[in-house]
């Protein structure tokens, strides 16, 4: 007879490696934990991996792409600006990640599987949520009112920024809280001028402040300050922005209590109907295509927020049939992302004489101005600014006539400064936009694939249009020329600030999570990614996310050490 | 492939009926480079001669060295080649044979042998055409992420000359100077004064 040998209970295993998987790892083991990070993807090296430096002459297609290999295996991650001729590696394949919408109905789901996730490719941009974000639910009656109020994540807000390091400028506004941030980084002379002829306008309502990025301005927790490369999508050899492999992986390892499992895909979790627990993880072996079973006392689900969703609707039991932890039906529903492609760009006169020197890798940002002391009549909630002001480079001679020496001579210098603002508006949390599971179709590791259903409404809709108008309106306040004021359509994923799909709230009745992002049904089971979220304020999610996983491992570790989980 | 490779396979029905012409194409093309022992594998030598004229007419040697130092050429030749659908290329192409067939008409003879006076009268008149044809298209597309040839043959020629060199060594540090690393971000400081080169 053959003896198998009882598997390793780990303490805890983490499922995903990227932004929140490596908080959870750090935090799970600087508490004491023995954890197991499953990671779909290959493992990865900076020093092999990381391209930052290298230059467009040596890109064969000097940064044009490869056009016909990526439309043929990456149809759909082509269309992100980050999945570029240097780091289109570190995004997947379709070809083996499908998933289906419906045909006038497109989702564009950018993903990243490899160690570090998409903390790798991530644009970095770092801002604190509100009370008008935290309470706007319950005051429209939309959707399910958060469990937590900015009072209950601002510690942890201040716990992640202290460790992942955020440039950024503090303004006093009530609707951005002020972090802890390193110092800022200058502003272009346009944007200056931008600034001032703004807050001669709209005094306090519109202001712009520099971006609040995880990048270092100066040497943090070990890691060296930025060098103002560039390009940090393609990575970062200095380590001075943050992702999982930048900064929190490596403090995990140090405790000799990480086991990072690369190659792993999870295809469910295993639900013990008896204990009500989960007691592992379901995975192919990513290389192999081989079953395994991982045992865990506590589980995470730090996969992304459509993948957390999904392993959870492909681990359905006899008593969870429409997914596991879905008692109250939610899981699956309101899937929401920032709205984007809005916006206006213009001419800046002036400033001939002088330049931006370094590549900063931030822009500027107007936080939001719609429905915080004004009320709309056209749309609910609201919608914030990202942009830069920047010296045209030689592309500029793409779109202009002229050639020979003189053209030359003119493309030498920078032309004239340049200054873009592109919206990203809230989107309202709806049943209607939603995933299931797509019976039809499995992935390359025969995991069924999601389908998702997802469409702009009426309100985001309504807030592109005004944030093209305000945006024209803005540069023609500074003095611009010009002007071209913008409405692109950008299908709901393309701003890879997807979340929802499993959402926290004080009800079990109508939420999968509750305040602590344990789920009502499982208690040794913690959903930290975006899928938690229950509505998607205008700011950037990815710090939120910290925030909500080092508070949830902070939970859980507590209810461990009482003997409740 | 080898030449008797290519011809056993063109001279075998079935699988000539599989391949596809572009495929045919391309084995071809690719069996006269190897037959001239050039590293071009769409443009043919005549066809080089006015994109290397033509480039440098755009990119010309000054103080720096221009567009033929730089390959722009070999850069369009592997667009041509891997990058581009087989519309856009016959685009290309057919506009290499406009501009001889203008020059022809105006001088008497290709745009490739034609003096450097003359061949810019012919890119003076390809880049009119296109500032024309481009205030027809009014408002200006900002930011469109897809990237694409499927362009009259000025614009292509255009933008691919300006990549090419831009891109190129010669580009990037003589002309250009790109620091990859400047190690240091200041917002807002003079320019420094042009360095003669």
């Amino acid at each position: 007879m053959m003896t198998v040998k009882k598997p390793e209970t780990h303490d805890a295993i983490i499922i995903g490696s990227g932004m929140t998987g490596g908080w959870a790892a750090k935090e799970l083991t600087e508490k004491g934990l023995k954890v197991l990070v499953l990671e779909a993807g290959r493992p990865i090296e900076p020093d092999r991996d990381y391209v930052e430096h290298v230059p467009i002459t040596e890109m064969k297609f000097r940064g044009m792409a490869d056009r016909q290999e990526t439309l043929k295996d990456q149809p759909i991650q082509r269309t992100c600006y980050a999945c570029d001729e240097w780091a289109s590696k570190f995004f997947v394949k379709d070809t083996e990640n499908p998933y289906t919408t419906d045909p006038d109905k497109p989702f564009a789901w950018i993903r990243g599987r490899q160690v570090g996730g998409k903390s790798i490719m991530w644009a970095r941009q770092s801002y604190r949520w509100s009370d008008l974000d935290f309470e706007a639910n319950v005051r429209e009656g939309i959707g399910a009112d958060w469990p937590i109020r900015y009072a209950d994540i601002e510690p942890w807000y201040n716990y992640v920024e202290d460790f992942a390091g955020i440039t950024g400028q503090a303004e006093g506004l009530p609707q951005l809280p002020d972090g802890h941030f390193l110092p800022p980084m200058e502003m272009s002379c346009a944007e200056i001028a931008v600034k001032e002829a703004m807050a001669r306008q709209f005094g306090r309502e519109r202001v712009m402040t520099i971006g609040r990025a995880a990048i270092l301005t100066q040497t943090h927790n070990g890691r060296a300050a930025c060098h103002y490369c560039g390009p940090c999508h393609r990575g970062c050899i200095t380590r001075s922005y943050f992702s999982s492999v930048n900064a929190t992986l490596p403090v995990a390892e140090k405790t000799g209590r990480l086991t990072l499992r690369p190659y792993s895909v999870v295809h469910s979790l295993i639900f013990d109907s008896q204990t009500r627990r989960v007691t592992g993880v379901k995975v192919i072996d990513g290389q192999t295509h081989k079953a395994m079973e991982f045992q865990g006392r506590i589980i995470f689900l730090c996969a992304s927020a459509l993948e957390s969703t999904r392993i959870l609707l492909n681990s359905a039991t006899p008593e969870f049939s429409t997914g596991l932890a879905n008692s109250s039906g939610e899981l699956g529903k309101n899937l929401m992302d920032h709205i984007m492609g809005g916006g206006a760009d213009g001419i800046i006169p002036g400033f001939l004489d002088r330049v931006q020197f370094g590549r900063r890798p931030n822009g500027v940002y107007v936080p939001r101005f719609r429905n915080v002391s004004s009320k709309e009549k056209n749309f609910l909630r609201g919608y914030a600014y990202q942009g830069a002001a920047e010296r045209e480079g030689w592309e500029r001679g793409i779109h202009e006539s002229g050639f020979g020496a003189s053209f030359k001579s003119s493309l030498r210098k920078p032309g004239p400064w340049k200054m873009t603002f592109g919206g990203f508006g809230e989107c309202l949390p709806n049943p209607a936009n939603f995933v299931e599971i797509d019976k039809e179709r499995v992935d390359a590791w025969g995991v069924p694939v999601l389908k998702i259903h997802c469409e702009w409404r009426d309100n985001e809709k309504a807030l592109l249009h005004d944030m093209m108008i305000q945006a024209a309106e803005m540069l023609a306040v500074a003095g611009a020329v010009d002007i071209r004021p913008f409405n692109h359509h950008s299908p709901p994923g393309l701003t890879i600030h997807e979340m929802g799909t499993a959402r926290m709230g004080a009800d079990p009745k109508t939420s999968v999570l509750n305040k602590h992002n344990q789920a009502h049904d499982v208690k040794n089971l913690f959903l930290t990614d975006g899928a938690c979220m229950a509505s998607s304020s205008c700011v950037n999610p990815s710090l939120t996310y910290m925030a909500l996983t080092a508070r949830a491992c902070d939970y859980a570790v507590s209810q461990m050490k009482k003997g409740e989980l | 492939m080898e030449r008797r490779e290519a011809l056993r396979l063109m001279g075998a029905a079935s699988v000539f009926s599989v391949l596809s012409s572009d495929l045919f194409a391309a084995t071809l093309r690719a069996q006269l480079a190897a037959d001239k022992g050039s590293a071009l594998r769409t443009l043919s030598a005549a066809q080089n001669e006015i994109v290397v004229a033509m480039s440098e007419v755009m990119i010309p040697a000054t103080d720096s060295p221009g567009a033929k130092a730089a390959k722009v050429n070999e850069f369009i030749d592997l667009i041509l080649t891997e990058w581009a659908t087989e519309e856009e290329r016959k685009i290309f192409l057919e506009g290499l044979a406009e501009a001889d067939r203008k020059t022809n008409a105006l001088f008497g003879h290709g745009f490739a042998a034609a003096s450097a006076k003359e061949q810019a009268a012919i890119v003076q008149a390809f880049d009119e055409e296109l500032a024309v044809s481009r205030n027809e298209k009014l408002p200006k597309q900002v930011r469109s992420w897809e990237l694409t040839l499927l362009l009259p043959f000025f614009e292509q020629m255009r933008r691919l000359t300006l990549v090419g060199y831009y891109t190129s060594p010669i580009g990037q540090e003589r002309e250009l100077k790109v620091e990859i690393i400047p190690g240091a971000l200041h917002g807002c400081v003079p320019a420094e004064p042009e360095v003669k080169r």
